[in-house]
């Protein structure tokens, strides 16, 4: 630069210079683009962790845990009705069964099928529904009183241990030849060969020619059993050095020891386990192979001379066992004849098998009757004269009385919940944490459901529900909508219409509106409750007009908490109509000035018209914000536990928004799922009426053009 | 012209009565819109004379000394002592740290949606912001229990974040006034004319120094309302605070335990805001003519007051340093 | 500035002075306007003869700011004096606007609710078909008067604006710049319509078109803007003698182009 006053065009860097102070620069442009869209985006993810947090918890397993298990009421009402038959014989000697029934002509009964396949002569098989048992219909499973039975084991105690690998080989090699022996019906060879492969894949190759010793511990069913027991014998008499263990302890108690306490080397099942319960295993570190090993069928047998009954389906089945004295009952076609039966006892496995499989285990499906009776005989007469105040039990629907059923006898408590992240990604862990709960079932539970939205306030959480909330919700929020929406227009059009703007009085109207727009909404509510609660409290709890209910009379209702909303949004229903009559072009009111119209004719037919879109979007702007407001309400007095629909303005209330304060403050973790679902619900409801209001404004923008 | 027109009533004939008769339609209907007016100088009136008269009655009783109130560091109504402090320094602390999360991200994405983004991005983004904005407040205090404070916890230690916390209030009272800001924000910036930025652009500068040089100083009267009216709307705050924050106030022994360690300012630990407790005071059943119930009056008082005066400056600054383009 | 052909005015204005605020923006303007006759008010914008327009039927009362001195009478009558009712005075002098401005509802509705609104009796049916012949504008309209105003086209509309004006049957149609938002041919038509209507009714039209004032006014009022912005009446008389010899040198030189 020279010494000159003039400065020069050199100045300015060139060349090298400029390329790294432009580089310089962009870097700068770029750095504080990405902070701006960086900024943007923490709003975006705010909002979306917001929503998540809310679903996360509104929906996810529970943990319930009942009193009764279902199936055990279910069971032990039928199997108690089949023994309290008449001309009912039960023995826990299936040989003192077949006897009976070999020799009396109008006998029926069921037993183990080894006592009937040593028997045949003696006795004649009934088809059910028109399938006999044989190896075929059993393995099918087209027989209605037949299952598979299962032993499971795992792929590091079948390497771990190569006793129990040749021992399951051995067991997979021989039981079908042994199984009529036993009792029960081989499995297909297809079946086997699958199970066979599996074993061979999870044992890698096992070297079943040597010789192993060591101990084998077999946990779970007691049907199960004698096959393990059989093929230990046989298995024990090539390799003494080994010592094969059957402890029989029911399927159920075998899957908690077996997977939780890590007992066992083989679980034997008569039933497949769960996803549940396999899942609960994975967890504990036991990856089940399941290996099918035989097939249980129970025969349901007659005298020989009996060649009428040749064919029962399962209705008839279950009448001939329970309600039916004579075969005429079970069709007239057939002789009036009493039936004897002969039945296991009530210790049997086989009388279980065989009332969940002919009576089922849940409470659906079962007749009115039979309901009914199940709730006589578990409840006391007391309770159950209350429950038939209304109606007799025997009268009352199937819906009605399973409900009863659920309520009054299964009782299923929560005994524990978790978040819907959790549940994806814990399954697992959780399923583990509820199998070691007695008569617990884990359920995926959308807190979201019928109940919650029909049901009243609840201590117990899977009770709760919303409904009183949310009519308080609607209560209060149309008591604010029919105070503040015609003062607020009508206020709106003197401002617009009326007002010049130079008179004092209308000054401070304008001032005061705005102001009041940025008072905290507590405020308003500390008006409320002194103005409208206390001071008013004559009128707004209704004593004025007669209605003298003392638990409303302190003046916490309906009106009180709707009259405070209603000067709460006051002012933006005011600021959203004037923006709205604002728009309204001044050519309109001219041309009816014009024609001579009053001020009062140019607004009610010319501007109001005109403008209504607008200010229906404020409207429902400001209704949405008198539906999510809650300090207000609390501070006014929302009712801390309602069970009482409102049934006008002088009732005591709670709205969705307390509902979901007081769920929210509490420790539980059930109440932070209903406060969730609380949550979901008036979203849903919000996005619903400002989706509306959109619409109206683009509408409205479509008009004006 | 159609024979069919009865013409006018000839000029000299016709009689004319210009004037004035009672219309008293109209007059009724506009009483009705003055007096529709007229509620919402009720409504302010009504509440300053009703924070007024129960603050007095407050101040009336033998225990509450004005000094008290103003100097003490325990609000604890049991023991008869009503220190604000406590309270008060909770809802400067959460407004406060609402305000620093609030108004850079607020300030960057109005300053992103007015100058940088597509037509196309602010159709995503506007919306969203509106959302956020109409979500009830009741669901942020859910919000900061249920995720904000697990967050804290699990970056910070549970050890050091109590499960009612201030950082955690205030944290999420900031998300709630973003929306706010943002908004308020972008109008001011919008209205910045085209002509100064084609200025700018004009004399070779990047699209960054005419957002900061330029256009940022020229809306600085309206951006500086908006972070008014957000700092009222953060004090008065209060379902967020009432669930998230604390339920009970941070009571001091003296000002040298407050100071001591900068106690007062410790965001992990809980305290009660004015709000705060008023809604916690009023939840159960309150009766009138208990020091509780007038506690919270003068309490709500001092609310009144502050938010009045921000309310006010934002007005003053936005007369006062508008730019008439 | 003294026409005096008849002693009966339609309309008179004496030392009328409108301010904005304070600022005056036309002063002492008086100006007799001849009945059954058009008058026009012409002269470079800003000269405020659309404020002189407004204050023959108190459509300034509308602005918040203006403030009205001097008299407007009306039927011997001052249409400002305290006891007069604006409304009144609107419904005996009707106006057309700049741009037209049908209500947006039905063409029928268009010219029925001023009637409505004034108490009209009659049959409605009649009234519409009248108003519309009047303007011109039944043949072109008769098969859709239940569709929206809107749908006309420009021309078409103020002469919808024009209809809605005669059913309320004023004494004086105020016209401010009717023809201002139209093609020439649509203007033609208003012109024509302007001189069918005069028969009945006394026409005060505001325009920045010399030629339309030439073409259809009786009486030409030549408004002017003193350099403090507040406007005056230059010159006043009848049409042909205004525009073939006029007596104020500004009036000449804005007729014959020089200025404006």
């Amino acid at each position: 630069m020279t010494k000159s006053n003039r400065t020069s065009v050199q100045a300015f860097p060139e060349g090298q210079e400029y390329d790294t102070y432009v580089k310089r620069r962009q870097r700068k442009a770029k750095t504080w683009h990405g902070l701006f869209f960086t900024a943007t985006l923490i709003g975006i993810l705010a909002l979306a962790a917001l929503l998540l947090d809310v679903i996360n918890d509104a929906f996810g397993y529970v943990a319930i845990q009942s009193k009764v298990s279902e199936s055990t009421l279910v069971g032990n009402y039928f199997k108690q009705q089949m023994l309290d038959a008449r001309r009912t014989l039960t023995s826990e000697d299936d040989q003192t069964l077949v006897d009976n029934v070999a020799t009396r002509g109008t006998a029926v009964g069921f037993f183990g099928y080894a006592y009937y396949a040593s028997n045949t002569d003696k006795l004649a098989v009934v088809a059910i529904d028109g399938v006999k048992p044989d190896a075929a219909t059993v393995a099918d499973g087209s027989y209605p009183l037949a299952r598979p039975l299962y032993v499971y084991t795992t792929e590091e105690i079948l390497q771990a241990k190569p006793q129990v690998a040749a021992f399951v080989g051995y067991t997979l090699d021989h039981v079908n030849q042994a199984i009529g022996d036993i009792g029960y019906f081989p499995v297909s060879e297809a079946d086997l060969a699958a199970a066979r492969q599996q074993w061979q894949a999870a044992a890698s190759n096992p070297d079943e020619a040597a010789t192993f010793s060591g101990e084998i511990l077999s946990v779970g069913s007691s049907t199960v059993t004698p096959i393990i027991e059989r093929m230990a014998q046989d298995f024990q008499a090539n390799m003494p050095t080994t010592s094969v263990i059957a402890e029989s302890i029911g399927t159920d108690a075998g899957i908690r020891a077996f997977c939780l306490d890590g007992r066992g080397d083989l679980l034997s099942a008569s039933r497949a386990l769960t996803q549940v319960e396999e899942a609960a295993c994975s967890k504990e570190g036991r990856d089940l192979i399941q290996l099918v090993i035989a097939n249980d069928g129970i025969p349901v047998v007659v005298n020989p001379e009996n060649t009428f009954a040749t064919n029962l389906t399962l209705d008839q089945l279950k009448q001939a066992f329970t309600t039916a004295e004579t075969w005429a009952d079970l069709d007239p076609a057939w002789p009036d004849r009493p039936i004897l039966h002969f039945i296991p006892g009530a210790d049997s496995g086989t009388l279980d098998f065989f009332s969940a499989e002919v009576f089922g285990t849940r409470l659906e499906g079962q007749s009115a009757t039979d309901l009914a009776a199940m709730l006589k005989i578990a409840l006391s007469a007391g309770r159950v004269r209350a429950l038939e105040s209304a109606a007799p039990l025997n009268e009352q629907p199937v819906a009605a009385l399973i409900a009863l059923a659920r309520s009054e006898i299964i009782k299923p408590t929560g005994a524990g919940s978790w978040s819907l992240f959790e549940s994806l990604t814990r399954r697992a862990e959780i399923a583990a944490e509820v199998a070691a709960m007695p008569d617990t079932e884990l359920q995926f539970r959308s807190w979201i459901n019928k109940n919650f939205l029909v049901n009243a306030q609840s201590s117990d959480p899977y009770k709760a529900g919303i409904n009183i909330a949310i009519m308080g919700s609607l209560w209060v929020t149309i008591i604010a909508f029919l105070m503040a929406v015609p003062l607020g227009i009508a206020a709106a059009i003197y401002l617009e219409e009326y007002s010049n703007g130079k008179s004092r009085l209308d000054q401070i109207i304008e001032t005061n509106i705005n102001n009041l727009a940025g008072v905290p909404s507590i405020i308003y509510g500390m008006l409320g409750l002194a103005v409208f609660v206390r001071f008013m409290s004559i009128v707004t709890s209704g004593q004025l007009f007669g209605y003298g209910d003392p638990a409303t009379t302190n003046g916490r209702t309906i009106l009180s908490a709707g009259l405070t909303l209603g000067l709460l949004i006051l002012p933006l229903v005011i600021i959203n109509a004037r923006e709205a009559i604002r728009a309204v072009p001044r050519g309109l009111r001219e041309a009816s000035y014009g024609l001579g119209a009053t001020r009062w004719q140019t607004v009610w037919n010319h501007v109001l018209p005109s403008s209504m879109s607008g200010i229906l979007t404020g409207i429902i702007l400001a209704v949405s914000r008198a539906f999510g407001e809650t300090a207000p309400l609390i501070v006014v007095g929302v009712s801390t536990f309602i069970v009482v629909r409102p049934d006008g303005p002088f009732s005591k209330f709670t709205t969705l928004t307390a509902q979901i304060y007081q769920w929210t403050s509490r420790p539980q973790e059930e109440f932070q799922h209903l406060a969730a679902a609380a949550i979901l619900v008036l979203l849903v409801l919000l996005i619903t009426l400002n989706s509306a209001a959109i619409y109206l404004r683009t509408r409205y923008a479509k008009n004006k053009q | 012209m159609s024979q069919s027109v009865s013409p006018p009533a000839s000029f000299e004939q016709r009689s004319v009565d210009l004037r004035r008769r009672p219309r008293t339609g109209e007059a009724l209907i506009r009483a009705f819109l003055v007096f529709a007016g007229l509620v919402s100088v009720l409504t302010t009136a009504g509440i300053v004379l009703v924070l007024i008269y129960d603050a007095i009655k407050f101040f009336a009783r033998p225990e509450p000394t004005l000094q008290g109130f103003f100097t003490g560091t325990v609000w604890q109504p049991q023991i008869l002592k009503f220190g604000i402090f406590p309270l008060f320094n909770a809802t400067l602390l959460t407004s406060a740290i609402g305000m620093v999360v609030a108004l850079p991200i607020g300030l960057m994405i109005a300053i992103y949606l007015s100058e940088y983004a597509s037509p196309r991005a602010r159709n995503i983004l506007k919306p969203v912001l509106e959302i956020l904005a109409g979500i009830p407040t009741v669901v942020y205090g859910f919000f900061a229990l249920g995720f904000m404070t697990p967050l804290l916890q699990s970056i910070f230690g549970k050890d050091r974040v109590e499960v009612f916390n201030v950082a955690s209030a205030g944290i999420v009272i900031g998300i709630l006034i973003i929306p706010l800001i943002s908004s308020m924000s972008e109008d001011a910036l919008t209205a910045v004319p085209r002509s100064l930025r084609e200025a700018a652009y004009g004399l070779g500068s990047t699209r960054l120094e005419t957002a900061l040089r330029v256009v940022l100083p020229a809306a600085l009267s309206g951006i500086s309302a908006a972070v008014i009216v957000a700092m009222s709307r953060a004090i008065g705050e209060t379902m967020v605070v009432a669930i998230a924050a604390g339920a009970g106030p941070r009571n001091f022994v003296n000002w040298g335990n407050a100071v001591d360690g900068l106690n007062f300012l410790n965001p992990f630990k809980a305290a009660e805001t004015m709000t705060g407790h008023i809604v916690r005071i009023s939840g159960g059943d309150l009766s009138y003519q208990t020091i509780d119930y007038d506690s919270i009056f003068a309490i709500a008082f001092a609310l009144f007051i502050m938010t009045m005066i921000l309310n006010i400056i934002s007005r003053w600054v936005v007369r006062r340093f508008r730019q008439e383009y | 500035m003294t026409v005096s052909h008849s002693d009966t005015y339609a309309i008179e204005a004496k030392d009328l002075n409108v301010y904005y605020g304070g600022f005056r923006a036309v002063r002492d303007i008086n100006l007799a306007i001849e009945p059954r006759k058009i008058t026009a008010l012409i002269g470079p914008s800003g000269c405020g003869k659309s404020t002189v327009l407004r204050a023959f039927n108190r459509m300034n009362d509308l602005i918040p700011v203006a403030r009205t001195e001097g008299s407007v009478t009306f039927h011997g009558k001052n249409i400002y004096d305290a006891d007069v009712d604006a409304v009144e005075v609107r419904r005996r002098i009707g106006m057309v606007f700049q741009k037209p401005n049908p209500f947006p509802k039905s063409i029928y509705e268009n010219i029925a609710w001023g009637a409505k609104i004034n108490g009209y009796r009659g049959r409605m049916d009649d009234l519409v078909e009248e108003s519309l012949r009047g303007a011109a504008l039944w043949d072109e309209v008769k098969d859709k008067l239940k569709e929206s105003g809107y749908s006309l086209s420009g021309g078409q509309q103020q002469r919808l604006c024009i209809a809605r004006t005669i059913a309320v049957k004023p004494d004086i149609i105020l016209m401010d710049e009717p023809c201002s938002a139209l093609d020439p041919i649509a203007t033609l038509r208003i012109e024509e319509l302007m001189k069918e209507l005069v028969q009945e009714y006394t026409i005060i039209i505001v325009t920045h078109n010399m030629q339309q004032a030439a073409r259809v006014a009786d009486y030409t009022a030549f408004f002017t803007v003193s350099p403090d912005r507040t406007g005056y009446l230059e010159e006043y008389g009848e049409t042909s003698r205004m525009f073939t010899s006029p007596t104020s040198r500004v009036t000449e030189d804005y007729i014959t182009g020089r200025f404006g």
